[in-house]
């Protein structure tokens, strides 16, 4: 029983390590993706074709509107294990060329 | 000078008078073009409060049309900036199938999955995906696929708590929509209950990381209350892994999948997890699971294959003593003859069990037809080995619609 708690507390404890240790790098991300910037359009359609055929057929930006791209994008970063920075750069071509 | 004033005097008389005279004609006409003169300026008045007054009513109509615009783009940013926005997606499915040796033919699929994601801001989503669908008897299956709060705590490292597909391997995860599998049937040993796990009930982080040129590492790591046994007459006859509320065992899962992206287009995963499973009231014994996928896409064409296995311990106590390894494998091989409609797929699977009814080989050539890259007709047939007699024996036709939404 105790070896259970133990087990259970290793778990727990190294998951919020982890986690802790992830997210003290964390980035400005909301701030960046506001202001963007002038090459984030070329970086986008590179990991949109990069990233997004790689489990399914390509989805085209005509498909869906800017504010259903934006959850689906973050929909996919999860998914697909996306970088928060590829993530915007996706979003931001898709939602150009919709 | 009397002489003179004499003589002068009606002349005087007459100069002042034609003077008189012609000073009151020119008074007269003096008057009236003074007269006309006043109305061209009444006329050039009006014109000009006319002119005065269709300014101001294009003004008006500026200043509205500038309202409207307003509020035409506040709408539209509305929805792209709102702090909290929705998408509600999903994938239906129709499918028969024709067995020749057993069971004869069917209608046997017809399913519905939304799926519901909600984003507040760039900070959190939580995702679910349900299934809806028509059981052989006829009722109603609903199920929870997944359901998930992910908090993205930075640009390499999502938090992921709830219900969540399980991470090892790629399949069960990332190609179950029937618009994404390339064939109408899953791979033998990839589907309910068989040798890939589905789904996890607990919490994980994950992401990707970029090195190099054109380079990635991507991880996916949880812990979760892990899967429970199916046993039936003393033996275990199968690894049930929907994702349980409950920890039976008491012991948790950890596990987890890394994977490189050495080019783009080129993936290589590793996935493992370690924990415990077994039955209500009963000790634990040892669970353990190890796989391998790998996924190319050049041009047309789409290469995929995968190895999983699924390990259960011995456990004498119990009403199930003997474990056991449940292990698949497939590798397909899909390409669209662009520009056409059309796709062709050809995949081997190979199942293994304990349980010889359940062992299987299984070559499937399919050709699909695509008016959209998530809406297709899929037409299938199996060849498959099994143990004579079995279901897993029988060869199969399959004819799918998918639409993915
Ligand atoms: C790792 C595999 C994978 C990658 C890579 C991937 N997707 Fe998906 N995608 C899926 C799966 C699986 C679904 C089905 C939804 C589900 O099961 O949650 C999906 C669904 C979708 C949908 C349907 C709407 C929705 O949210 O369900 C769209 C649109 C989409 N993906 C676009 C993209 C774009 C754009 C990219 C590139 C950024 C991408 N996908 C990369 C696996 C992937």
């Amino acid at each position: 029983m105790l070896n259970k708690s133990f087990q259970f507390v290793r778990v727990a404890g190294s998951t919020l390590v982890l986690t802790i240790v992830l997210a003290s790098a964390a980035h400005a991300e909301t701030t960046d993706a506001l202001q963007g910037d002038s090459g984030q359009s070329a970086r986008g359609v590179k990991a949109w074709a990069n990233n997004c055929a790689s489990c399914h057929n390509l989805r085209p930006a005509k498909e869906l509107r800017d504010d259903q791209w934006r959850v689906v994008v973050s929909h996919m970063r999860v998914r697909a294990d996306l970088t928060g920075q590829e993530a915007r750069d996706i979003l931001k071509f898709l939602q150009e060329n919709n | 000078m009397q002489y003179l004033t004499n003589k002068t005097l009606p002349l005087a008389a007459a100069i002042s008078g034609i003077i008189a005279l012609s000073s009151s004609a020119y008074a007269d006409s003096e008057s009236q073009s003074l007269q006309s003169e006043v109305q061209m300026l009444r006329k050039e008045v009006a014109e000009l409060r006319a002119l005065i007054k269709e300014q101001s009513s294009a003004q008006e109509e500026v200043k509205n049309l500038r309202n409207e615009v307003k509020a035409t783009s506040h709408a539209q940013s509305e929805w792209t900036n709102a702090d909290s926005t929705f998408h509600l997606s999903g994938y239906a499915a129709a499918g028969y199938t024709d067995r020749k040796q057993s069971g004869g033919s069917a209608f046997n699929v017809a399913s519905f999955n939304p799926i519901f994601n909600f984003l507040y801001r760039d900070i959190v989503l939580a995702e679910a995906e349900l299934e809806v669908a028509t059981a052989a008897d006829g009722s109603t299956e609903t199920k929870l696929e997944y359901g998930s709060i992910d908090i993205f705590l930075n640009d390499y490292a999502t938090l992921v708590a709830g219900k969540f597909l399980s991470p090892l391997g790629h399949f069960r995860q990332n190609a179950h929509p029937a618009w994404i599998n390339k064939f109408p049937s899953l791979p033998p040993g990839f589907g309910e209950d068989q040798a890939a796990p589905a789904a996890e009930v607990g919490l994980g982080v994950r992401g990707g990381y970029p090195f190099g040129q054109d380079m990635k590492m991507k991880y996916a790591l949880y812990a979760g209350n892990g899967p429970e046994l199916e046993v039936d007459a003393g033996e275990i006859h199968g690894i049930k892994s929907d994702g349980f509320a409950r920890d039976v065992d008491r012991r948790k899962v950890l596990g987890g999948r890394v994977s490189l992206v050495p080019l783009p287009k080129f993936e290589i995963g590793l996935s493992g997890a370690s924990g415990g499973v077994g039955l209500a009231n009963e000790p634990d014994r040892s669970y353990r699971a190890i796989g391998t996928d790998i996924g190319y896409q050049w041009k047309n064409l789409d290469l995929r294959a995968e190895y999983i296995s699924q390990k259960v311990g011995d456990q004498e106590a119990s009403a199930a003593p003997l474990g056991g390894t449940w292990k698949a494998w497939y590798g397909q091989a899909a390409y669209r003859f662009l520009p056409s409609k059309w796709e062709g797929v050809l995949r081997y699977g190979k199942y293994e069990s304990p349980r010889d009814s359940q062992r299987q080989k299984q070559w499937a050539v399919g050709v699909n037809y695509l008016w959209g890259p998530s809406v297709m007709a899929k037409l299938g047939y199996e060849f498959n080995r099994g143990l004579a007699g079995q279901e897993a024996d029988a060869n199969r036709w399959l004819l799918q619609l998918a639409y993915g939404f």
